[in-house]
């Protein structure tokens, strides 16, 4: 065959394919329209639910006096956690490219001549949508959180979507030029040190007994106009200079984030977290050595030895175990959120139940690869057991430290410590149960809510694992709420924890 | 190295994460000659075809083709090399038939329904032009992205083990495509297992190996092929 005709420009290309698809789909305008009337409506409803929460905890906290030990502002903490979730979603939008290509339009699309920027031009724009949605629905709480004023929440949720865009122009800078592999590290360990940073400033001026001053917020519009102009101008810049680097972007890149966006989609809409973690991890660091593993004497410390290796190799779960820690002793150290012992509660639950997710990292591998455990002279419940081993050891100091640090002002600190290290077993138990969960089960009953239709097959899995950790944490929610931790309620706390942990363990079984 | 040499690599390194999968790569091909890459499974092959179209990064030495570093986001260079590399991946709500239409009117082929047709006749796919990609077979999907790779035209065609999910009569049909267009000037470049595709196709062979990897007579590679 011979060119003789012109050849399709990335637009017409799209137009073809877009074409054929509508010609195929079994939706009409009407289904769409619906669609977003249903999304519309359900904005509406989290929006308002946000508010009236966060509404009800201003005033409980202005009821409540304040604490000794709560010397960080609570603009300073909403600040952290702000930039921790902005970090993390920079992450989240680089392991997602942030411009990628199907396998179908890597393998159709990315080898025509046409211009790859007007071909990768919709996918630009798709990402900066979903960025700015999520991060309007990430920022609602936060912006509520600051002001109640409707100028206010409207300026905030501005800025948080102007970030966003602006964030995901920034990403595609970075991916068309040297790539933005380093990019979801970078942003992993500012999500640690943005929680850590102001956890570990608050316990050194309670400390001293100290107190860090309030910085007073503007409230002049024109100041407010002002830097909206400003970041809206940015995001302009920003957004053309990625959408003239869309050129530039290479096929392997695109294709590479098109299967990660394509498998967390998939795990998205099937509700499968375990999968959309999978899904989004970073790959294992590569050693610079191999090891001997000399110690290794008996199967079970072959586990613990895989175990230890591979949290040795994947940095990202280090963060995490730190962010962990740090989260109960941020609202424990922060004015108004200490006051209320259920929030600091809540906080606790969150931080002990991502240090035992990141702890639950081998076991997770193992449950999808288990052939390496197969090849072990262990049954297979005695390699479960054997893998409770690192994360006992490791929570020990990570829910201890962090316990203390949460008691710090209480007196008791050995108690506090004690209190902490006592409720490892429950999330190590948690990490594992989670980790060797069965696939979801949609074949279960469909209960009828105003939400819809929830599938109780589904819910009672992805339960498994978090239903130990948080049952196994209520002797140290009743410490904070007594705001003491007497040693009958540490010995309690322990036997709680070891039965939990027991039964979590034994419950966590390999499937095939 | 010939001074004609369309495609060249020199001293080429291939791999993951810095560690090479294979010995060193010095080959070339030029126009109206057909280069097999030979080696067993895990060899390297594939990652020395996606290297040398500029999929993947070397890790040393250099690629160029017409005298320029390869750079796959040079639409000129697309526009001249057509692949096959390892690939399964099809829109779900395009036909066969819609797809390579797809790729001939990008590329500006004239008469692109006839091409289509006949490209559609050739790989024995005319009773399926319809059929989306989940209703194909393995082998005619196979098919259906070959002929994605012949519907356009090309100054070299790579092709990764063509010969995989075909039939007899189907691999001698696309052997002697492939000789056809090496004929009339094109360039092939190829990874295959198959004595036959590379008997009647290769001009050269590259044994690839774990430390070298020596430029060798066909027949050569097919009895080290053989011996295992």
């Amino acid at each position: 065959m011979a060119r003789g005709a012109a050849e399709w420009s990335g637009a017409a290309v799209r137009r073809f394919t877009r074409r054929a698809t509508a010609a195929r789909a079994d939706t009409s305008w009407l289904t769409r329209a619906g669609d977003a009337l249903s999304a519309l409506t359900s904005a509406g409803v989290f929006v308002a639910v946000c508010g009236g929460t966060v509404s009800s905890l201003r005033e409980e906290i202005a009821a409540r006096p304040a604490a000794g030990a709560a010397v960080l502002p609570g603009g300073l903490t909403a600040a952290a956690v702000a930039l921790a979730l902005g970090a993390g979603l920079v992450a989240l939008f680089a392991r997602l490219g942030p411009v990628s290509a199907t396998p179908a339009a890597a393998a159709w699309w990315l080898p025509l001549p046409a211009c790859r920027r007007s071909l990768l031009r919709g996918e630009l724009g798709r990402a900066v949508g979903l960025a700015v949605a999520v991060a309007l629905t990430v920022g609602v709480p936060a912006v509520l959180a600051w002001t109640r004023t409707l100028p206010g929440v409207l300026a905030g949720l501005a800025a948080a979507g102007l970030l966003a865009a602006l964030g995901v122009g920034l990403l595609v800078v970075r991916q068309a030029g040297d790539g933005a592999r380093w990019v979801p590290a970078a942003a992993g360990t500012v999500t640690a040190l943005a929680v850590a940073g102001p956890a570990a400033t608050g316990c050194l001026i309670a400390a001293v007994g100290g107190r860090l001053p309030r910085v007073p917020g503007w409230s002049s519009p024109a100041v407010t106009v002002g830097v909206l102009v400003g970041l809206l101008a940015a995001t302009v810049v920003g957004l053309l200079v990625a959408d003239r680097r869309l050129d530039r972007l290479p096929a392997a890149s695109l294709r590479a984030s098109g299967e990660t966006a394509q498998y967390a989609t998939a795990s998205v809409f099937s509700l499968d977290t375990r999968e959309l973690g999978r899904a989004l991890r970073t790959t294992v660091r590569r050693p610079r050595q191999s090891l001997t593993w000399r110690w290794v004497r008996a199967p079970w410390q072959a586990v613990v030895a895989g175990d230890l290796a591979v949290l040795a190799r994947s940095p990202w779960r280090w963060g995490q175990l730190l962010a962990g820690a740090a989260l109960p002793v941020l609202a424990a150290r922060t004015e108004g959120l200490a006051e209320v012992p259920v929030v600091v509660a809540v906080a606790v639950v969150l931080g002990w139940g991502a240090a035992a997710t990141a702890l639950g990292e081998p076991g997770r591998r193992a449950a999808a690869s288990p052939a390496a455990d197969r090849a072990l002279p262990l049954r297979a419940a005695q390699v479960v057991w054997a893998r409770a081993i690192v994360p006992v050891a490791v929570l020990v100091v990570v829910c201890g430290l962090s316990a203390l640090l949460v008691g710090q002002g209480t007196g008791a600190p050995v108690a506090w410590l004690a209190l902490g290290a006592a409720a490892a077993p429950a999330w190590a138990g948690a990490a594992l149960r989670a980790a060797y969960r069965p696939d979801l089960d949609w074949s279960g009953p469909v209960l009828s809510s105003p939400m819809g239709a929830v599938p109780t097959g589904v819910g009672t899995t992805l339960v498994r694992g978090p239903d130990a950790g948080v049952l196994g944490t209520a002797p140290v929610a009743l410490a904070l709420l007594l705001g003491a931790a007497p040693w009958w309620l540490v010995g309690a706390q322990l036997a709680w924890s070891l039965a939990l942990g027991a039964l979590a363990v034994g419950t966590a079984q390999p499937h095939d | 190295m010939t001074a004609a040499a369309l495609l060249a690599a020199t001293e080429l390194e291939v791999g993951y994460g810095g560690a090479p999968v294979c010995g060193p790569v010095t080959v070339s091909v030029g126009a109206g000659e057909a280069v097999a890459l030979v080696g067993p499974n895990g060899a390297g092959k594939s990652t020395v075809l996606q290297t040398m179209v500029g999929l993947l990064s070397p890790l040393a030495g250099t690629v160029r083709f017409g005298g320029e570093r390869v750079d796959e986001r040079d639409a000129a260079f697309r526009r001249a090399v057509a692949g096959v590399l390892d690939e399964d991946a099809f829109f779900p709500s395009l036909t066969g038939a819609e797809h390579l239409l797809l790729t001939a009117r990008a590329h500006g082929v004239a008469d692109a329904e006839a091409v289509v047709a006949a490209e559609l006749a050739a790989f024995g796919l005319t009773g399926r032009q319809d059929a989306l990609p989940t209703a194909l077979s393995s082998g005619q999907r196979r098919r259906l992205a070959l002929a994605g790779a012949l519907v356009r035209p090309a100054q070299l065609v790579v092709l990764d083990e063509p010969e995989r999910r075909l039939d007899t009569a189907m691999r001698r049909s696309l052997a002697d495509r492939l000789v056809a267009l090496v004929d009339a000037g094109a360039a092939v470049l190829f990874a295959s297992h198959d004595p036959a595709f590379i008997g009647t196709l290769a001009d050269r062979a590259v044994l690839i190996g774990d430390d070298e990897c020596p430029v060798v007579d066909p027949a050569d590679a097919v009895a080290a092929l053989q011996e295992g």
